[in-house]
């Protein structure tokens, strides 16, 4: 089955106007409404749109949201079909990884409230892991720790951005149940690796810290993933 | 009424008990077991006083000075058990039975290290002087004025895994509480939620050596595992409260239980989870913070 997707999703004019309204998306351009159907094709209003996240704590909260359920995501996929060289405790701890993602994503969403970025989605966006190959243990973690270390990245470069204390202290109570899902993957995917020197810097003033990366930075990462374009420029206003 | 200094403490709310926050505490506790509809009511009932008296202040310096206390005695701890310092297993290598375990604490021992030089540097860098290093007695003794609580700490790789996983665990809580003392300070935040992390990784990592070697424990904190502590001992205030599966954020102005266990559509597996394995995985999920008398009582144990 393919992972691909179209942009049909916000199909109706109606839709499409109240999504204009929801903060933190926008439609970027109409302009390529209809170009290249066919006469028996059935016929999409087909909008090019971008998730663009606000400049603020609420933009910040939707960039972790779809962080959170891109992971969610791909645990469900690997869980819906596991390798067959999985091992029982493979098994085990990616629906551990599967439940911990989908709380996280279902915890971003309840507190975005009327705020999530897709809350006028016709359907759910749906994630591209093509990239990846999810047909054998090692593929799969290796996968996995590539999720997991941007996810890390994300959080520790988000924090310095949000306003509100409370916030920061939420995500804080993710981030290390994410660096601590990092380390597990990495150590499965290559023994000795939990925390090795491509994670956590090596040498200079900041030696012993992990991974940070701007929202920019993370955009371009997971931009495989996602099917729509994604715009970071509220969130790098932030500081 | 100031809504998001009442949710940081909420935030907080099960992992602190000074004694003068008790009305509080009981006040607030009432707001977990209340419906959603009476969380105004009850907000409105709490005596000012009491919501303003009890929230944690802390400078950055007393941040910075924690983490240099915190990352001084994990260093040590590591060091000792390499041979890098004296007091440890008299033959580390054997010790450690394997080389993949002391390449592992070697890894995680090197960045203790790293850390205790960038608290320095930014203890140095606001002007201030360091506070005397304590002495380290890792049985938990005290130099043998107590009860030794891990007498075999460096002779036994269990005990000694158990004692990492402790510190481990509590680091991460503490940075996790002290990180929003740092906000007005984007390079300190910064550091203290990097060094946050690669605690958690490197807790992780521990309980995953310990899972290898027969223990029941996750690389995540789970309800599940096999408690390392004993409640009523200071070692125990590390995990205490950190199952909670009770989150609070505000919505519309109003700070609102999380409803992780009725309507949030997070039980997924086929089959479905009972109601109490899947507040479990809510546990497993968040990680809790730890305010710092509690991290500072953890590491009296381990000074004198």
């Amino acid at each position: 089955m393919s992972d691909s997707v179209s942009t049909s999703f916000l199909g109706r004019t109606l839709r499409r106007r109240s999504f204009l309204r929801v903060a933190g998306a926008t439609a970027a351009s109409s302009a390529l409404v209809l170009a290249g159907c066919g006469d028996d094709t059935p016929t999409p209003v087909t909008n090019v749109v971008s998730i663009t996240f606000a400049n603020n704590d609420i933009g910040l909260l939707n960039y972790a949201y779809l962080l959170e359920q891109i992971e969610a995501a791909f645990y469900q996929k690997v869980v819906d079909s596991f390798p067959s060289d999985f091992t029982a405790e493979d098994k085990a701890a990616f629906i551990d990884l599967r439940d911990h993602e989908v709380i996280h994503r279902e915890f971003l969403r309840y507190a975005l409230n009327s705020n999530p970025y897709d809350i006028n989605y016709s359907t759910p966006l749906v994630f591209n892991f093509s990239s990846f190959t999810l047909t054998t243990r090692a593929g799969v973690y290796a996968a996995a720790r590539t999720l997991e270390d941007v996810g890390v990245a994300a959080y520790n470069g988000a924090g310095k951005l949000l306003t509100d204390p409370a916030y920061l202290k939420l995500l804080a109570k993710l981030a290390s149940v994410e660096a601590r899902h990092a380390a597990f993957v990495r150590e499965q995917a290559q023994p000795g690796s939990f925390a090795a020197s491509d994670v956590i810097t090596a040498t200079g003033p900041l030696a012993g810290l992990d991974t940070v990366k701007t929202p920019a930075e993370v955009a371009v990462l997971i931009a495989p993933f996602v099917p729509l374009p994604l715009v970071t420029d509220g969130l790098m206003l932030l500081s | 009424m100031d809504f998001l200094n009442l949710l940081a403490r909420l935030a907080t709310l099960d992992t602190e008990a000074p004694a003068t926050a008790a009305p509080r505490r009981a006040a607030l506790s009432r707001l977990g077991q209340a419906g959603t509809a009476l969380l105004p009511a009850l907000l409105a009932a709490l005596p000012a006083p009491a919501l303003a008296g009890t929230q944690e202040t802390r400078t950055r310096l007393d941040v910075l000075k924690l983490a240099l206390k915190l990352e001084l005695l994990e260093n040590e701890f590591y060091s000792r058990a390499l041979g890098l310092t004296p007091g440890g297993p008299a033959n580390p290598a054997a010790f450690f039975a394997t080389t993949a375990n002391q390449a592992a604490i070697q890894t995680i021992q090197s960045h203790e290290a790293q850390h205790v030089a960038l608290f320095t540097r930014l203890i140095t860098d606001a002007g201030s002087p360091l506070d005397a290093v304590p002495n380290f007695d890792f049985t938990g003794s005290k130099n043998g004025t107590q009860a030794a609580l891990y007498p075999d700490v460096y002779t036994n790789l269990d005990t000694f895994l158990k004692v990492a996983q402790l510190l481990e665990d509590a680091g991460v809580r503490a940075y996790k509480g002290q990180a929003e003392f740092t906000q007005t300070d984007n390079y300190t935040l910064e550091a203290a939620l990097r060094t946050h992390s690669t605690e958690a990784r490197h807790a992780a990592h521990i309980r995953t050596m310990r899972r290898q070697r027969g223990a029941n424990v996750k690389s995540w904190v789970s309800p599940s595992d096999t408690p390392i502590t004993t409640a009523g001992t200071v070692p125990d205030a590390v995990y205490s409260s950190e199952s909670n599966t009770t989150q609070y954020i505000v919505r519309n102005s109003v700070i609102t239980k999380v409803p992780f266990d009725s309507t949030l559509p997070i039980n997924v597996g086929t089959p479905p989870l009972s109601a109490a394995a899947i507040l479990t995985k809510v546990a497993e999920a968040f990680d809790e913070p730890v305010e710092a008398a509690t991290a500072e009582t953890l590491l009296q144990l381990f000074t004198y």
